[in-house]
Formats: C-alpha cells, sequence, structure tokens
C-alpha cells in the first residue's frame, strides 16, 4: 500500500477534471455526424492521432509486460516491444492504401476489396469479431487496473475495474473521438513526462548510469546491457533463429492490414487524419515514440535488477517498473505519477470503447440494420454501442480472467497464420474473400492441432513460438492458395474501382488494365 | 578548395538526380524507388533510434553513435519521402469528395442489392 499525502491527491483530483471537461469541450463536434463521432469528421494535423497512437499503445499493463521481457533478458528484451516496428513500413504503404479506401474500419475495408457474398461474410465476421475483442481488450486492461490499485490501495479488483472506466465513459459517451483523441493528446504528454521522469529518478537511485554497470560487472550480468547478446542460433532462451522470425513478421506485416493487432486501432487514426500524408506520419511517429518511451523503461528495470536482483517470481519482477518509480519518489510526486498511469489507462480504454462502438454502429447497424438512419441516429446508435461495450467489459473483465489468458494465447497463435493472408489481400489482386475466409477457418483449426492436441498425444514435440509461426504459415497457405486459386477472382469492375481509389502495391497489372479500360485512371 | 566544391556540387547532383524531390500528381500516385528507399530506411530507423536510446542513457559510446545514426536515418527518410507524399494528398483531395460518395452507397447494400 502506497501512502497519499494532499498534495498526490490534488495531482489525481486535477487531472481527473481535465479529462472529463474535455468531452463538455467537444460534445458539438462529436454530435455533428457518424464521421464527427468516429473519425472527428477526418481533419486531424498528423501529431493529434500520432499522439494518440503512442498513448493508446501504452496501456496499464504495458509497463507490466515490459518489466517482464527486460527483467528476464535485460536489453535484449526490447526486441519483444519491437513488434510495433510494423508501422515501418505500413506508414508508407498499407496505411497510404487504407487513408485512400476512406473506410471507417477494417470491416468496411474488407466490402471496399472484395465483393458479392464473400465481401458480406467478411464484413459481418470481423465487425462481430471486432465488437467482441474490443470488450475482451477493455475487460483485460480494465483487470490490469484493478489488480494495480489493489497494490495501491488495497481496494477490491472490481474496483479499479469499473471506477475508472466511468470516469472515461463520461467524455467518450458525449464526445465521441473527438474526445478520445484530444484527451489521448494531454494524456500522452503526461504519461511520456512521468515515464522519463520516474525511470531517470529510478536510474538515480541504483547509481546512476556507471553506477548501474559497475554493479552490473561486479554481478557478472554484464550482458544485460547487450541487446544482442544471442544464446546460439537455434539453441537457449534467446536464439538468433527467434530474433529473424521476430524482425520478418514485424517488418514486412507492415506491407498487409490486420498483421497485428494493434492495426485495428491505428486504422481509425489514420482514417481520422486530414491527409494521406498526415495519416502516414501519425502512425510512423506514434510508433517511433512508443519504441523509444520502452528505451526509458528498460533502463529503469535494468537499474530495478541491480537493486533486487534474482527475482524468481515472474509476478513480482512484472512490477519492476512500478515498484521503482512507486517506492523511490518524493512525497508529492506519487500522486503526479498516479495520474500518469491514470492517463495511460484512460487513454487505452477510451480507444477500445469508441473503436468497438464503430463495428457495432458503422458495420453492423448502419450497414444491416438500419442503412437509411440519420446522422442523428447514427450518433445515438454510437454512444449506445459505446454503453454496452461497457456493461460487457465489467461482466468479461470481472468473471472470465482465466478464459481471458487463454484468449490471449489464441489471439497470438491466431494471428500466425493470418499473417500472409493479410498481406496478400493487399498486394495480390487475385486473392479473393473465399482463400480469406478459409485462411480464417483453416488457421483456428491448426492452431489447436499444432500447438495443443498433436504434442499432447507425443505426435510431434512442443515448439517453440517461432517454430510454430512458420508451421502454421506454411499449413494454413497449403488450404487458402488453392481455395484461391480454385473460385473466381472478384468482380473484375469491382476490383478496378478499387484500384482506381487506392492504387494498392504489388501485383496488380490485370486490374490496371481494366481501370484504364473503364476509364477510371 | 574549388575542386572540393565542385565535388560536393557534382555529389549533390548526383543524389538529387536519383532522389526525385519534384513530383506531378500523376506521378506521385505510382510506386516509385523512393518508396523503396523509405520501406528499407524506416525499419532501420527505428531500431537504431531504440536501442540508441537504451545505450545513450547508460552513457555508452556506442550508444550515441548508434542514437545519432538513427536521427540521421530519420532526416533522410523524410528528405526523400515527403516530397511524394505531398503531392499525393494534394491530388487525394481532390478526388476524396466522389470516393465518399461511393463508400456511402456500399453502406446501403441492401438498397443496390
Amino acid at each position: 500500500m502506497i501512502n497519499f499525502s494532499l498534495l498526490d491527491w490534488i495531482w489525481l483530483i486535477l487531472y481527473l477534471l481535465l479529462m472529463t471537461g474535455c468531452g463538455i469541450i467537444f460534445y458539438r463536434l462529436g454530435k455533428r455526424s457518424e464521421a464527427d463521432f468516429f473519425l472527428a469528421g477526418r481533419g486531424l494535423p498528423w501529431w493529434i492521432p500520432g499522439m494518440s497512437v503512442y498513448a493508446t499503445h501504452t496501456a496499464t499493463d504495458t509497463p507490466m509486460w515490459v518489466s517482464g521481457v527486460i527483467y528476464k533478458y535485460g536489453l535484449r528484451g526490447l526486441w519483444y516491444t519491437f513488434f510495433s516496428a510494423w508501422c515501418a513500413i505500413s506508414a508508407f504503404v498499407s496505411a497510404r492504401i487504407f487513408r485512400r479506401s476512406l473506410a471507417y474500419s477494417q470491416a468496411e475495408w474488407q466490402s471496399l476489396r472484395y465483393s458479392g457474398l464473400g465481401a458480406e461474410l467478411l464484413r459481418g465476421w470481423m465487425s462481430g469479431w471486432g465488437s467482441f475483442l474490443n470488450m475482451f481488450i477493455l475487460g483485460w486492461v480494465g483487470m490490469a487496473m484493478g489488480k494495480l490499485c489493489n497494490y495501491l490501495f488495497g481496494w477490491e479488483n472490481w474496483v479499479g475495474l469499473v471506477i475508472p472506466s466511468l470516469i472515461v465513459a463520461v467524455y467518450v459517451l458525449s464526445a465521441g473521438y473527438w474526445g478520445v483523441v484530444m484527451a489521448d493528446f494531454q494524456q500522452g504528454i503526461i504519461a511520456l513526462f512521468v515515464i522519463i521522469f520516474s525511470s531517470l529518478w529510478g536510474m538515480g537511485v541504483a547509481g546512476g548510469p556507471q553506477g548501474i554497470i559497475d554493479k552490473l560487472s561486479k554481478m557478472g550480468e554484464l550482458w544485460r546491457i547487450n541487446p544482442f547478446h544471442f544464446s546460439g542460433f537455434f539453441t537457449g532462451d534467446f536464439p538468433v533463429a527467434w530474433f529473424l522470425t521476430m524482425i520478418f513478421i514485424a517488418v514486412l506485416g507492415g506491407f498487409g492490414m490486420g498483421t497485428s493487432i494493434d492495426w485495428y486501432a491505428e486504422a481509425q487514426r489514420i482514417q481520422s487524419s486530414r491527409t494521406v500524408r498526415d495519416a502516414s506520419y501519425s502512425i510512423w511517429w506514434g510508433t517511433a515514440l512508443t519504441l523509444t518511451r520502452n528505451s526509458f523503461w528498460a533502463v529503469a528495470i535494468i537499474a530495478f535488477f541491480v537493486l533486487n536482483p534474482y527475482i524468481s517470481d515472474q509476478s513480482k519482477y512484472e512490477m519492476a517498473w512500478y515498484r521503482i518509480a512507486f517506492e523511490h519518489l518524493p512525497a508529492g510526486f506519487v500522486g503526479f505519477l498516479l495520474a500518469g498511469i491514470v492517463a495511460i489507462h484512460f487513454s487505452t480504454i477510451s480507444t477500445h470503447l469508441n473503436l468497438g462502438a464503430v463495428y457495432m454502429t458503422r458495420d453492423l447497424y448502419h450497414h444491416y440494420i438500419n442503412p437509411n438512419a440519420s446522422e442523428k441516429t447514427l450518433v445515438f446508435a454510437g454512444r449506445i454501442s459505446t454503453l454496452l461495450l461497457l456493461i460487457g467489459s465489467f461482466i468479461y473483465g470481472t468473471m472470465m480472467e482465466e478464459i481471458t489468458k487463454w484468449l490471449i494465447f489464441a489471439l497470438w497463435i491466431m494471428g500466425a497464420g493470418m499473417w500472409l493472408p493479410n498481406i496478400l489481400q493487399v498486394i495480390w489482386w487475385r486473392f479473393n474473400s473465399w482463400g480469406y475466409l478459409s485462411a480464417w477457418i483453416a488457421n483456428l483449426g491448426f492452431s489447436w492441432l499444432v500447438v495443443w492436441v498433436l504434442p499432447s498425444f507425443g505426435i510431434i514435440p512442443e515448439l517453440p513460438d517461432y517454430l510454430q509461426f512458420w508451421a502454421l504459415m506454411l499449413l494454413t497457405a497449403l488450404v487458402y492458395i488453392p481455395v484461391t486459386l480454385l473460385t473466381k477472382p472478384e468482380d473484375m469492375k469491382h476490383l478496378a474501382k478499387y484500384y482506381a481509389m487506392t492504387k494498392p502495391i504489388g501485383f496488380w497489372k490485370p486490374v490496371e488494365r481494366e481501370a484504364k479500360r473503364l476509364g477510371l485512371i | 578548395m574549388r575542386g572540393k566544391l565542385r565535388g560536393l556540387g557534382l555529389f549533390k547532383e548526383g543524389i538529387m538526380g536519383f532522389i526525385k524531390r519534384d513530383w506531378k500528381p500523376e506521378e506521385a500516385d505510382k510506386w516509385t524507388k523512393e518508396d523503396w528507399i523509405a520501406i528499407l530506411i524506416s525499419p532501420l530507423a527505428y531500431a537504431t533510434l531504440m536501442v540508441g536510446l537504451a545505450l545513450s542513457l547508460l552513457l555508452l559510446k556506442v550508444g550515441f553513435i548508434t542514437l545519432g545514426l538513427g536521427i540521421f536515418l530519420t532526416f533522410i527518410l523524410h528528405w526523400v519521402i515527403d516530397p511524394k507524399l505531398r503531392a499525393i494528398s494534394e491530388e487525394y483531395e481532390k478526388k476524396q469528395r466522389e470516393y465518399l460518395e461511393r463508400l456511402e452507397k456500399i453502406v446501403k447494400w441492401r438498397k443496390d442489392e
């Protein structure tokens, strides 16, 4: 438990007032139309969605996860966080293509890229999955806050889950995405300052840079500050094969859409940018900030290791950054630190509340239930969807913690087999909706087989995660490539319109010829 | 001195000639070598910024060199791609309204069926 002084409480209350004030300020803008409620009217300069990208991907559980990998692997653990580098290529490839499509969501993009029944099935599936996924993330991140509040104040877990989310709901319900990004902008700045200050303070406590290096040297642990300290090509806890696989997945994933779970939140930031250039820079700079933030965390966690070496209990060393910050900051700064943590929590919750509501409103309600709805009705539907997600996340967070663990794992595994189809749908004209649908289904089946069923019967050994990735990628391809080639290509006229609109990269020659023939380009 | 300046001029001319910085909208719409240069440099910039900053915070010389390289790569990346992105954006702004109308039609799929 942490003792709060009066100054600590003042910091926190001032911050909460600032955040909820955002909702009141941007209420009028948010209620103008569906495009305003979900995309801030597509008129934002790059630095606003860019800061939102950074703020959204700094959640309450992120320092725990980063602490876990850095404490265990030293600075090599930074490469675990390098997964977000998919934006390196995406900023200049898939973000450009997606922004030109003008689709509100990834589900809507499916109906622009594909046509007919297959496109509708995909849109329906992706919107349902998107709604669920956001509710799942809300429950999961909410529970992380519940645990943190339990550590800090001794409150029951549900209190930390429910109360902060209710405060966030005030500005998300009233101002929609306007409230989300404007609050994110402030939250991002506050969180960045708090992270830098607390991390440097923690380093100071451990003896400063030279003191940390000297202590590591005496302990024989100097390898911890070498980001390239490999344990072998295939062997040990940090093999080169894992590193190369990770770089391959992360970097080349930028050619596709949906190769990372973060794509879906980024897609909304891309569409809310006022131009293609703003869209590119928003995700490039947002991710650059995210990666350099990890550097501050990493050195602070190395400092924690020097002060508290060889903790074997993962649940304890995962609190490394929180502990070095909360246990060593002077009185009066602890409230400021908590305000920063509340900031990162709010930004994640607000993003997923609004993003989940996009799928429920735009892709389910507007597309299937009430296609002729007025803007007023759509904004109202957006608010109802937000409320439903909020209630769902409470139920989910309090009752399904164990299932959540399985789902996180399942999501990673599902991502492995879908990695290549997510790229192919962007770069190859012949890839069709049936190929994409079959990839989803095949991947689900193969994931269970490769990860659980076959190893448990001793038919194959338990594979390391990077080998699971390659196995699932190849096995799934054995299904969707034949399905794609044995079914009809998408309607050429539909593809030509998509081509003229988005100018995709890759293998699109026949479609380009058709677009020219139709006079579209 | 004059020879050095001429050399610098030739170098600049060579780079300027290789990297196109003056785009017409219809040219910018195509995928060109400038895009591929950005695609190559961008992940390297990320990696060097991340690793360089962490090692710099520990006041290691290799960290400052790596961070410096990251900043340089970031500058080059933007120098190469920014003129093209500006041209693409200007051109696309004009077409956006027409595409938005089409998008709204697709939303009302029942009506079009």
